[in-house]
């Protein structure tokens, strides 16, 4: 069984000329071998290393960081400065963490308990779920034509976990923020949608590896500028940052649906936007930025693509951090208007845009 | 539009049990009459991020606010009671504290009382020095509110700026009364020291580098296109609700009335100066906003005409004498003539009135009433936020200024 097992991870592992002696003598140990051939095993490599579990955590620690170190810069402070001061405070997320991990998670009396306590847990599998299905070059967890449109549909049922975290709360504010979650959810996901479509139009396919080769002259940015920008918009929306940072508006609604979250819960809760931007930025990255196309270093051999992915994903990201220092919030029913109006025409034109140059290519 | 058909269902519907032990101030039929009529309370405060020192009692339907019970006083700290027991001089730095950003106002407020009762007359120089720390004092304020205003409508640099601006004003507060503020610099009679040349200086530059940096602060909130959205047409109240509401201040200013006391009864130096009042039409949000940012430049403009065209002389009245050094026996035995003696001022805020009554035997005040200006202009604040959004609460809140400690005394 285990030697089966030890085989098919061996047949498919990743390989990376840089580290290869290292492997080479360990797989020469027993027992440390099959857990090195299970780690460097593609699929597992690609769902638990990168670009999914171990990087995802990575990036949180970086990306809390960087926001405050940017919206500080922005604004005349220091920002994190003090949990390691050598490295500029960059472990401060970490140091947040714990403090939230030794802290005490109060579930109250109103509370639906067992769904209180679990759907933070639960928001996770709709995040890291879209993960497996997207390649970085051939370290592949599922690989699926359709990978596009699944990532999409496990996007899409984020919110649903919020609503039900905002409804097992019972609080009035955390009643108003899942409400505002799901106006916003109908408004940003029907020019979200339609711009991934005017993309599969355009690559003619909803799979990842059309998509990067379709791109390998032309960035789809350049080729349908509007669905880029309609995505941007669509996906400050969805993992509600500013200026639509509604759902959570802490001085009106004082972080609506997890209003009632302490502890761990709430660290858990608090990093479910961040980690929804980082698929939608995978997703992205793969639709307009050229995926994991870019420089080949030799050494790094298959590490190449999802290095690449990663990196491109972190710059996306980093950039619209800025957004946090730039705006202020819009009213729910603004949001609405905007998204319904001008968003969905400009999604249309995107498609437009999609179908005619899907057809010249 | 379309108009929306209501459907009635008769559900017997329960107010929730915990708002029995919450200590509402408000009847029991009113809730229960709310619960019934498909609309509920939320309250908003006072450990609310967005409610200040005070309780909201919000009645909404659906989004949409149908009316809003204040429930302030939580922090009631009975300035006027204690002013009972305290001689006249210490109730200098008792009176600044309701709103300490606004300190000069509120000290020359009661300061103006006792010369009103003693007849003193403040030689021209410390008129200007307090006319300078009054209106440094506003643009505090006015910049305390504005960050308030951006941190409630989500926008964290827009809070960041204004208090980095404000201290250039609490620096030019700690170089010409040796405190960033509440720093009881005037006194009946004039200014507790003269403020040297080097100084005055040093606040005439810094007026150019406040100017400067509102600059920065225009380009990222004031004309930023999602403030202008959250602000314009939001909370508003017309020249006759204003009046008819008692609003003061900048905010009556912004709804189109012309009126300031600084104009109406002018004290200290304001009629030998030039300035304008400053006014909007719209009466909404970010006309109360431009009203007080516009204001800003108004008071700048104010500073550098005091100090280039400051008097010589003494800083202190001629009827007190020198004060250096033996303060107390200048002042520690005040006996005001019996009496009542009224100010009107023009805090940041807006009008602020400051009475003492006096039973003219004792060395402390019979009585001190002070009506502030955020007491004046809630209910004001509180009509304007009928028909709004919940959303807009806290708008509407930052686009007042509210100052729950000052409203409170």
């Amino acid at each position: 069984m285990i030697s089966t097992l030890f085989e098919i991870f061996k047949s498919n592992m990743v390989q990376i000329p840089l580290i290869q002696p290292i492997i080479d003598y360990l797989m020469q140990i027993p027992l440390i071998n099959f857990i090195v051939a299970l780690i460097l095993w593609r699929p597992f490599f690609a769902v638990v290393i990168i670009p999914g579990l171990t990087v995802l955590l990575l990036y949180l620690l970086y990306i809390v960081w960087f926001e405050r170190k940017l919206t500080a810069r922005v604004q005349w402070r220091v920002g994190p400065l003090e949990v390691a001061r050598p490295i500029r405070g960059a472990i401060q997320a970490l140091a947040d963490g714990l403090r939230y991990f030794f802290q005490e998670a109060i579930v109250h009396k109103e509370a639906h308990r067992p769904y209180f306590v679990q759907l933070p847990i639960l928001a996770f599998i709709p995040i890291l779920l879209p993960i497996a299905f997207i390649p970085a070059g051939n370290v592949v967890g599922i690989k699926s034509p359709y990978a596009v449109q699944l990532v999409v549909a496990f996007l899409a049922l984020i919110p649903i976990t919020i609503i039900a975290i905002g409804w097992a709360s019972n609080n009035r504010f955390a009643f108003i923020g899942s409400v505002r979650e799901a106006l916003i959810y109908v408004s940003y996901e029907i020019p979200f949608i339609i711009a991934v479509i005017s993309m599969i139009y355009l690559y003619g396919s909803g799979d990842p590896y059309v998509a990067v080769e379709k791109q390998s002259i032309v960035p789809g940015a350049i080729m349908n500028p509007i669905a880029f920008l309609v995505f941007i918009i669509a996906m400050l929306m969805a993992t509600s940052r500013l200026p639509f940072e509604i759902p959570e508006a802490d001085q009106e609604i004082a972080f609506g649906p997890f209003v009632e979250y302490s502890g761990m819960l709430f660290g858990l809760v608090m990093v479910l936007a961040y980690e929804k931007l980082y698929v939608m930025a995978l997703l992205f990255v793969i639709l307009f930025l050229g995926g994991w196309s870019g420089f080949y270093c030799e050494l790094l051999g298959d590490l190449n693509a999802p290095l690449w992915l990663f990196i491109k994903t972190i710059i996306v990201i980093s950039i619209l951090a800025i957004v946090r220092s730039m705006y202020a919030r819009y009213r729910i029913d603004q949001a609405v208007r905007y998204s319904f109006s001008w968003l969905i025409a400009l999604s249309i034109v995107a498609l437009v845009i999609g179908i005619a140059v899907g057809w010249i290519v | 539009m379309i108009e929306m058909k209501e459907f009635h269902l008769d559900i017997p519907v329960e107010p929730p049990k915990e708002l029995e032990s919450l200590f509402l101030p408000i009847p029991r039929e009113y809730v229960e009459d709310t619960y019934k009529k498909d609309e509920f309370l939320v309250l908003v405060g006072p450990q609310h991020p967005g409610s200040g020192h005070m309780r909201l009692i919000v009645r909404v339907k659906g989004d949409i606010i149908q009316e809003v019970i204040p429930d302030p006083g939580y922090v009631h700290r009975c300035v006027e009671k204690i002013a009972e027991n305290r001689l006249y001089i210490q109730n200098i730095p008792l009176v600044e504290r309701p709103s300490i950003m606004d300190s000069a106002n509120f000290n020359l407020g009661y300061v103006r009382a006792i010369e009103a009762a003693m007849d003193i007359e403040v030689p021209e120089r410390a008129k200007f020095i307090r006319t300078i720390l009054a209106e440094l004092c506003r643009i505090g304020t006015h910049l305390y509110d504005a960050a308030i205003l951006a941190v409630f409508i989500g926008h964290t640099t827009g809070f960041m700026y204004p208090f980095g601006i404000r201290e250039l004003i609490c620096e030019s507060l700690v170089r010409m009364t040796g405190a960033r503020f509440t720093s009881s610099f005037i006194v009946p009679g004039g200014v507790r020291r003269d403020v040297d040349e080097k100084t005055l200086r040093w606040v005439y530059d810094a007026t150019f580098a406040i100017e400067k940096r509102l600059k920065s602060f225009e380009r990222i909130f004031i004309k930023n296109p999602t403030v202008i959205a959250r602000l314009r047409d939001v909370g508003v109240l017309s020249k006759e609700e204003a009046i008819k509401f008692g609003v003061v201040g900048p905010f009556l200013r912004a709804s189109g009335v012309e009126y300031d006391t600084r104009v109406v009864e002018p004290y200290e130096a304001y009629e030998e100066l030039t300035w304008d009042i400053v006014t909007a039409d719209e009466g909404d949000g970010y006309a109360r906003f431009m009203v007080r940012v516009n204001e800003v430049s108004q008071s700048l403009s104010i500073i550098r005409q005091c100090i280039t065209s400051m008097p010589d002389g003494s800083y202190i009245s001629e009827q007190i004498g020198e004060v250096r050094g033996n303060f107390f026996d200048k002042f520690a035995d005040i006996v005001l003539p019996a009496g009542e003696y009224t100010t009107l001022t023009e805090a940041a805020r807006g009008t602020l009135l400051f009475t003492i009554v006096s039973d003219g035997e004792s060395n402390v005040p019979y009585r001190m009433r002070i009506v502030s200006p955020g007491w004046l202009y809630l209910r004001g604040f509180m009509e304007a936020l009928k028909g709004e959004r919940l959303a807009d609460l806290q708008a509407i809140y930052g686009s007042f200024g509210y100052f729950p400690p000052e409203a409170d005394r």
